[in-house]
């Protein structure tokens, strides 16, 4: 037995393990129907293969793993593929997600299967059994094992997880005393497959006589050893239980492979056993139910897919009493508010626990930043501050302090004396973050391709820019070229800007001449004027002599003389029109005539769109056509002659 | 019945605030002992005003600021600030002496930032420092060790602040004020003309040494890391010893500094506070460290006698920047220098 290094933190919360570990695991009998997630691991969902109807055999393949991360699927019994849907999913969010339905038909029938001698075949026929017989860590996260197992770097010392440190579950510690050569048979297969690295189980001193048995059975066998650890929570965590055993922190960021280590749980090592000797997939499971509500507390084997409400039966589970039903551990686990989900591959324990026998729903009071969670915490984090951040939503502060490295083992809402639910804190700061890094992403992802599309757009520009440039390079060469072929005729472009130059000059002299001064146009401006200027004036002589101002006088003489310059600019003004005998009554009455006979028009036109009787009304608009066109003329014809009176009236 | 959705973890130690704040107040009671019976039934008569007025203050607050009354007084903090400054008081301490410590400990100091768990300073140091700027010479009116006043005539003394029958001598100046207002006398010379001074410096190291026991009990019950008091004390110390050792005619020694004033009861009970000290383990040495250095250059060159009070609110201060440059390094981070700081 080598030696064992402390880790930071910790609790000891009450074990209650005696509840579910004094009796043997005991087989349940399948169950009439079986629910099967086809997600029950990290990774990709499995494809469903099969079709609703179909007859399957124990131990066949129904959904297969999509991609390397992900898992194999198969039918626990024999019995029909009954319904493919939705189902509630045993996760803490309680969502729902795809599940096959097998009605089972009681035969049990097993599929032809059959185990190999490891020793007979290679490491890619080994990895390729394990991979095809789904089996995924089964001490809580559920990560497809073949994936672990596939290591790119050298594995210099592989980890059985025994510790099973949370309280009241002891399914590993039944599975121990009871399958201790499978066990010892699968982590073989493991070494084989890693290229013999040093093996160490490590187990919590609480389980004597599973220790007891183990190194029994381990007498005689090289390179494995098992690690006695002092029983502590969180100890079976995979980053302490590696601390423990040899001493060093997985770095952050990093995985334990990259130090040579590779972690695998006690389940998962018995379930390649029964993959490779047996040829069998993973298709049932030991699991603890246990709690004060259950009347046969104990370990049981069961098939993958089994409701959690028949395994509660079968346990003696009273629902009256059953205040909190909670999958995992009372450390890690989640409540389940519905009975109908099933047990899946990494389900280790149903606590179906009274009413007082949890904590029960307090308020908590105000932190006073005791520390004891900081005391706790194994990932030597500081909690109280962590807590801070999370309630503020100062989340980049709450990074800064290593929110990323929580792994949400709850001794530190476990110990605090205020009795706040600090993992709900955290886990909310964790998504928040997610939530947050994801918008940034899309944000950044957004602004990339808007500046990529603007910069195509450029370039797509200058690129015509170019073109258009070399074109007209190849134009002047071409054009060179035909002159230098006939040098005698005249230069096409020499005389076209001979004649624009023309153009110009004459232009130029024409826009030199002042233009005559338009008599007509002053005399209206000046009329216009003195006629604004006496306005104003009126308007401050009322105001002036409404105040009494003594000013009223000589504002009175302004007025009278612009009273007086304002009319002579209106006879003048008329003077010269009748001079020229331009009648600007006339001309509103004839621009009046136009207008009104247009309007007839329009009007008419409308009314065509929803009339009867269209013939008539078109020979209307023809008739009011020609009152508007005959308007109009008279018009022009006045203005025109206007324009011609004005002008001769300038020429001279 | 109704199946509960709550979030892990779904069991919980028996620890608990208010458990956290009786086992404090049990361990004041030594030295309450030790204090009463150098001192008279002064403190006592103290202690039940300040606990009387805190709970009521408390209260007053809760209901003004819309919270439920009954589970916040029951967390026992209001109790703790009372101990505090009924001990911290000279034991001749009239009524409304007390009162304005606890008034402005409870309301001002801790409930106007928010109550328990948000206020930056120590409520029963605020208190405290605001009595002795306020009011210098009820608060250096320590009482005399040979102070044979019964409880009817310390009662009298307490509502009235006069005795009758007129008894001399029931109030003195401490050691350390002693000690720093020399008159140009070396220590030694001193103690040499003034008796009191040996018996005063007797009666402190006893009082002390209750505190230190008071302490010791709750640091066994892992009430609070030893990291702060113990940085305080050696800090205290080292200065004194260094400075005793280099002029011992003018700096008390090692011994005088740690076993007089409050020296016991700050480094046990008040720099301790986990609300307004510092976060992390490397923090509290630090501020713990720093209330001792102050202490010690308050106590040497400052205006006044002991400087608890002083000391523990400018460190108070100086904790969120303690916290920002002494987080631990998270599993994980050993070798990540960007982690460092």
């Amino acid at each position: 037995m080598g030696r064992v290094w402390p880790f930071h933190g910790g609790v000891h919360p009450p074990e209650n393990k005696l509840q579910s570990n004094q009796s043997g695991i005991v087989s349940m009998p399948v169950p009439q129907q079986l629910v099967l997630p086809l997600n029950q691991h990290i990774g990709a969902p499995a494809k469903c293969l099969l079709e609703v109807g179909t007859k399957v055999l124990k131990g066949q393949l129904i959904a297969s793993a999509q991609g390397f991360v992900s898992a194999n699927l198969h039918a626990p019994s024999s019995g029909t593929i009954t319904v493919i849907d939705e189902r509630t999913l045993p996760h803490p969010s309680a969502l729902v997600g795809p599940c096959i339905v097998i009605d089972t038909d009681g035969q049990d029938q097993w599929i032809d299967h059959a185990g190999i001698d490891p020793l007979s075949v290679d490491q890619g026929e080994l990895l390729q059994r394990i991979r095809s017989a789904g089996i995924t860590g089964m001490g809580g996260a559920g990560f497809p094992s073949a994936v672990k197992l596939q290591a790119k770097t050298k594995i210099n010392t592989l980890i059985i997880n025994a510790a099973e440190c949370e309280p009241y579950i002891t399914a590993d510690d039944r599975l121990i005393r009871e399958y201790s050569e499978q066990i010892i048979a699968g982590v073989q297969i493991i070494r084989q497959l890693l290229d013999q690295p040093a093996c160490i189980i490590g187990i919590e001193d609480n389980k004597t006589e599973a220790i007891a048995i183990l190194s029994q059975a381990l007498t005689g066998i090289d390179g494995i050893e098992v690690g006695v650890i002092p029983t502590k929570y969180p100890s079976g965590g995979e980053k302490q239980l590696i601390q423990i055993l040899t001493g060093q922190q997985v770095p952050h960021g990093s995985i334990p492979a990259d130090l040579g280590l590779v972690c695998h749980n006690v389940g998962t090592a018995k379930a390649i056993a029964d993959a490779i000797l047996l040829g069998q997939p993973l298709i049932s499971r030991v699991t603890t139910v246990t709690g004060k509500a259950a009347a046969k507390a104990g370990n049981y084997q069961v098939l993958i897919g089994t409701q959690v409400s028949d395994l509660m039966a079968f346990a003696e589970v009273d629902l009256a009493t059953t205040s909190r039903l909670v999958m995992g551990g009372p450390m890690m686990g989640f409540t389940l508010t519905d009975h109908q989900v099933s047990v899946i591959k990494s389900t280790n324990c149903i606590l179906a626990s009274s009413e007082l026998e949890l904590a029960p729903v307090a308020d908590h009071h105000a932190c006073i930043r005791c520390g004891q969670c900081e005391v706790v915490c194994p990932a030597e984090l500081l909690p109280q501050q962590l807590f801070w951040f999370a309630k503020a939503e100062e989340f980049d502060k709450a990074q800064s302090h290593n929110l990323a490295d929580c792994i949400e083992c709850g001794a530190c809402a476990w110990v605090c004396p205020s009795q706040i639910p600090l993992v709900q804190y955290y886990r909310f700061a964790k998504g928040r973050v997610k939530t947050l890094h994801a918008e940034t992403q899309l944000a950044e992802h957004a602004r990339l391709r808007f500046e990529t599309r603007e910069q195509r757009l450029i370039d797509e520009k200058l690129a015509k820019e170019e073109k258009r440039k070399a074109r007209a390079v190849a134009a002047a060469a071409a054009q060179a070229a035909k002159r230098a072929a006939n040098p005698d005729a005249e230069d096409p472009i020499a005389a076209a800007l001979a004649r624009v130059n023309q153009q110009k000059q004459a232009s130029a002299t024409c826009v030199t001449a002042e233009p005559p001064e338009d008599a007509y146009k002053a005399l209206k401006t000046a009329a216009a004027i003195t006629r604004t200027k006496l306005k104003k004036s009126s308007k401050a002589l009322t105001d002036a002599l409404a105040s009494g101002h003594e000013q009223a006088e000589s504002l009175q003489t302004t007025v009278d003389q612009l009273a007086l310059k304002a009319n002579a600019a209106k006879a003048a003004l008329s003077a010269y029109e009748t001079k020229l005998g331009l009648d600007p009554e006339h001309e509103k009455q004839l621009q009046l005539a136009a207008a009104q006979a247009g309007a007839v028009v329009r009007k008419l036109e409308k009314s065509l769109a929803t009339a009867e009787d269209a013939a008539a009304i078109e020979a209307q608009i023809v008739i009011a056509n020609t009152a508007h066109a005959t308007a109009n003329q008279a018009l022009e014809a006045y203005q025109h002659k206007s324009t011609a009176l004005q002008q001769q009236t300038q020429e001279p | 019945m109704a199946l509960l959705n709550l979030s892990s973890p779904h069991h919980h130690s028996l620890n608990r605030t208010s458990r956290l704040m009786m086992w404090v107040l049990l361990a004041t009671v030594p030295g309450l002992l030790a204090q009463s019976y150098w001192f008279g039934y002064g403190t006592v008569i103290n202690l039940i005003w300040a606990c009387v007025l805190a709970l009521s203050f408390e209260a007053l607050v809760l209901r003004l600021r819309k919270r439920p009354i009954t589970p916040f007084i029951s967390d026992g903090s209001a109790l703790v600030t009372a101990f505090l400054l009924a001990l911290a008081l000279p034991p001749f301490s009239p009524w409304w002496l007390t009162l304005v410590a606890v008034l402005f400990a409870i309301v001002f100091a801790k409930h106007l930032y928010g109550g328990l768990g948000n206020n930056p300073f120590n409520p029963a140091m605020v208190g405290y420092a605001l009595c002795l700027i306020a009011f210098p010479v009820s608060m250096t009116q320590w009482a005399g060790t040979e102070n044979t006043l019964n409880l009817a005539q310390q009662w009298q003394w307490f509502w009235t602040e006069t005795v009758s029958g007129g008894i001399d001598g029931y109030t003195q100046a401490t050691p350390l004020d002693l000690m720093r207002h020399t008159k140009g006398l070396t220590l030694g010379e001193l103690a040499a003309t003034n008796p009191l001074l040996g018996l005063g410096l007797s009666a402190s190291a006893w009082i002390n040494a209750a505190y230190l026991a008071g302490g010791l009990g709750l640091l066994a019950l892992r009430i609070f890391t030893w990291h702060a008091p113990v940085a305080m004390l050696a800090s205290l110390g080292l200065c004194a010893g260094l400075f005793h050792m280099g002029e011992p005619d003018l700096y008390p020694s090692v011994g005088q500094h740690l076993f007089s004033g409050a020296t016991m009861l700050a480094a046990f009970f008040i720099v301790t506070d986990p609300v307004t000290s510092a976060t992390s383990r490397k923090g509290k040495l630090i501020f713990g460290a720093g209330v001792g250095l102050l202490v010690f250059i308050i106590r040497s060159y400052g205006a006044y006698p002991d400087a608890f009070a002083f000391a523990i609110i400018l460190m108070n201060l100086a904790a969120p920047l303690i916290d920002t440059y002494t987080q631990p390094k998270a599993y994980g981070h050993q070798g990540n220098k960007d982690n460092e700081r």
